[in-house]
């Protein structure tokens, strides 16, 4: 007990400065073992300390005490709000110095939040949580994908989407980065912007590996689905920078899924219902069924798409029957709905049933475009500003300048400037 | 300072007056220390903390000519004269000669008066001033201090008038101060418009010269802007009631916005935005070009670094 006491004032003691904070790292590091064995500890000695000036001891306190087996219920919602409470006052700095602690500790946060079914409590605390953690936004944390998947179950799509608007330049672990951009793809489905799903999910799809993992499997799947709802066509191919493990491997495990996108192509409604309806099981193994869906009724608006493309006027009878609607009603239906979504420009005339198909009337001169360009010159700047830095520390890579080395030697033998060393010693 | 005239006369001044006397002084100053020997100065000086401690000190003097009718003096042209060190005089025979020829091509012109460089009139410039007086009666003094003083906003040129003021007991000419106006005709708009935007003569390359067409316009526009902004305060308090109303003045301002072009149409709006939106992707395209070609060098390097079977191609393993 005493060497709780003795701990307890030391981290009262130096929670003030920088130089304090390591040599108190140091002693809460070494106390650690000490800690674990003393049986006394009670979360109420955790009063004494204030989570936001002495975090780190908090911290380490915290870790201790609630890193134990399965609790009961009373217990783990309490533990679960006193984290809460932690997280949201906690000292950014004094976090990072034990970033690796804090991860374990909010994993261990979610497992309890979801035990307890509740993951709506878990939602704001990980969302700071992963602010804090961050060293930059470009850094993805091993936090993220938890975020991610806490949102998802309790369903705020719009709390998850705003971790996603980062661009994400640095990964330390390959599981975060597949977890973070499945997830991510998730949400953005949830909230119906297929276009940024469709960069997330191919950005798993295409990622280096070297066997197929499952992560990279349920992407797929849900990719293809994606692609069709999104775009309209279906390629069998993956695209050209998918690694090779992923190109042989990936479609032999998704053969319901390539049907539907070959039927698809095809364009006729009846014959991709009942491809639909004869793998409905597998659909719903995967919970795919309602992007399945989604998918069969994005089918009417391609088939009305390829329409504009190849008639100035037509009568809602004639769309209903090449797009094999049931009456020129439905038809009326899913044109106003495009035109509300913005996917075709048109103007129906209801006396006599003709729709006109017009241009993009978009002039480009609007005041609402100047900021519209303004905001993506912005974008281009810091990507190539960003590319720029990539590139400087490419080229002092080891690997690459030894690369390099070796390919000049061969081609200027007979000139002896400049010969750069084969091997680099370090 | 010296006190304001009392002759009633005005006077105008032509821009031309100001080229001429600060060229000139630009001229002899970089001809007494010329750049390169001025490195030199700087290095065989160390103890002179900057490089302008050269002979500050040195004035220009020339003659300015023009033409009075009735109360209005207009100065139109100079010219230069060299001062006399021994007798502190201007050359006279040299003036004379030049007075001549000036006649020749403007029979209308005649001397007016005389004009240095420098901060303020002295003593010594009297007895130059006396000496003109029996060309023209009342010469005029035309001083320009060269000192360039960012946060001035007025030109550095004042005019100098000669009266006889009794001090001790004995009636003394001394300077006193006349006020100016600058007068242009349309030609000499034109020309002082194009020495004020002289490029480098090394003609750069087209980036500085765009750039430096384009700070021009900017610089052009903002002074506009503050002008038009300092009458719309002094509008806004007339109208408030703080300062009597001026209705002279408010005629003024109502004819130089009739004189302004009407820019409030709808078909200007219309047509400002799309060349504005042009312009915007235009720069977004050179933008996506640029990033364009830094992807396209880490995607090589990162090849050539991470690349796991190397393209042996037709090289001989033997040199």
């Amino acid at each position: 007990m005493s060497s709780t006491e003795n701990l307890i004032t030391s981290i009262q003691g130096l929670s003030a400065s920088s130089g304090d904070l390591s040599a108190l790292h140091r002693i809460l590091k070494g106390a650690e073992e000490t800690l674990r064995a003393d049986s006394d500890l009670q979360l109420s000695t955790l009063d004494q300390l204030d989570p936001s000036k002495h975090s780190l001891g908090y911290l380490y306190l915290l870790d201790v005490l609630t890193c134990g087996g399965p609790m009961s219920k009373e217990k783990a919602s309490e533990v679960v709000l006193l984290i809460a409470r932690f997280i949201t006052s906690c000292d950014a700095e004094q976090i990072r110095l034990a970033s690796d602690k804090f991860v374990s500790l909010c994993k261990g946060f979610k497992d309890r939040v979801l035990e307890l079914e509740d993951p709506l409590r878990g939602v704001a605390p990980l969302l700071s949580a992963v602010r804090k953690v961050q060293v930059s936004t470009k850094r993805l944390t091993a936090l993220h994908p938890d975020c991610l998947q806490l949102c998802l179950q309790a369903k705020c799509y719009k709390a998850g989407f705003s971790i996603l608007s980062d661009d994400i330049l640095e990964v330390d672990q390959p599981r975060d980065f597949y977890l973070y951009c499945y997830y991510g793809g998730m949400i953005c489905i949830g909230q119906k912007k297929f276009q940024k799903a469709l960069e997330l999910l191919y950005n798993v799809v295409t990622a280096p590996m070297h066997s197929v993992n499952a992560i990279a499997l349920e992407a797929y799947k849900k990719y293809v689905l994606v692609t069709l709802i999104h775009s309209g066509q279906f390629s069998v191919s993956l695209p050209k920078c998918a690694s090779t493990a992923a190109q042989r491997h990936l479609k032999t495990w998704s053969i319901p899924y390539t049907e539907v996108g070959n039927c698809y192509n095809e364009g006729k409604i009846s014959e991709l219902q009942a491809v639909v309806v004869a793998h409905s099981s597998d659909f719903e193994k995967d919970n795919n069924l309602g992007l399945v869906k989604q998918a069969v009724s994005s089918l009417y608006k391609r088939n009305i798409l390829r329409l504009t493309q190849k008639y100035l006027t037509l009568s809602l009878q004639d769309i209903a029957n090449m797009v094999q609607l049931a009456n020129a009603k439905e038809a009326e239906m899913h044109v106003l709905q495009m035109i509300q979504d913005g996917q075709i420009h048109a103007l129906i005339n209801q006396k006599d049933g003709m729709v006109r198909f017009l241009e993009d009337p978009e002039q480009y001169k609007t005041s609402e475009m100047i900021e519209v360009m303004d905001s993506v010159i912005q974008r281009t700047i810091m990507l190539s500003k960003n590319l720029i830095a990539m590139d400087e520390s490419l080229s002092c890579d080891p690997l690459y300048l030894g690369k390099v080395g070796r390919e000049r030697q061969r081609y200027d033998f007979g000139e002896d400037f400049d010969t750069v060393p084969q091997k680099f010693s370090m | 300072m010296a006190p304001s005239s009392s002759s009633g006369l005005t006077f105008k001044l032509h821009p031309l007056v100001m080229l001429n006397i600060s060229d000139h002084f630009t001229r002899v100053k970089t001809q007494l220390n010329p750049p390169s020997s001025s490195c030199s100065n700087g290095n065989n000086n160390p103890s002179t903390g900057d490089a302008t401690t050269l002979p500050q000190d040195f004035r220009v003097y020339g003659c300015v000519i023009g033409a009075q009718k009735g109360r209005t003096v207009e100065i139109f042209n100079s010219f230069e004269l060299l001062l006399d060190p021994t007798t502190d005089t201007l050359d006279r025979s040299f003036l004379e000669k030049k007075q001549e020829l000036y006649q020749k091509v403007f029979p209308n012109f005649y001397i007016l008066g005389w004009y240095s460089t420098g901060s303020d009139a002295n003593e010594s410039d009297m007895n130059i001033h006396k000496a003109l007086m029996d060309i023209n009666e009342s010469p005029v003094y035309v001083l320009l201090n060269p000192a360039i003083n960012h946060a001035q906003k007025d030109l550095p040129v004042t005019i100098y008038e000669s009266e006889f003021h009794v001090i001790d007991g004995i009636p003394q000419p001394i300077f006193v101060n006349a006020s100016y106006t600058i007068e242009t005709v349309e030609a000499e708009r034109i020309s002082v418009d194009h020495v004020a935007h002289l490029k480098p003569s090394d003609g750069g390359s087209a980036a500085t010269q765009l750039a430096a067409h384009l700070t021009g316009i900017h610089s052009a526009i903002k002074m506009l802007n503050s002008r038009i902004r300092v009458l719309h305060q002094y509008l806004g308090a007339m109208q408030k009631g703080d300062i009597p109303c001026d209705n002279s003045l408010l005629r003024q301002v109502a004819s130089l916005l009739r004189s302004l072009p009407a820019a409030q149409s709808e078909k200007f709006n219309e047509d400002f935005l799309m060349e504005y939106n042009d312009k915007l992707l235009m720069s977004y395209l050179a933008m996506i070009t640029n990033c364009t070609s830094n992807m396209n060098e880490v995607v090589d390097k990162f090849n050539t670094a991470y690349e796991r079977n190397s393209r042996r191609g037709g090289r001989t393993p033997f040199m």
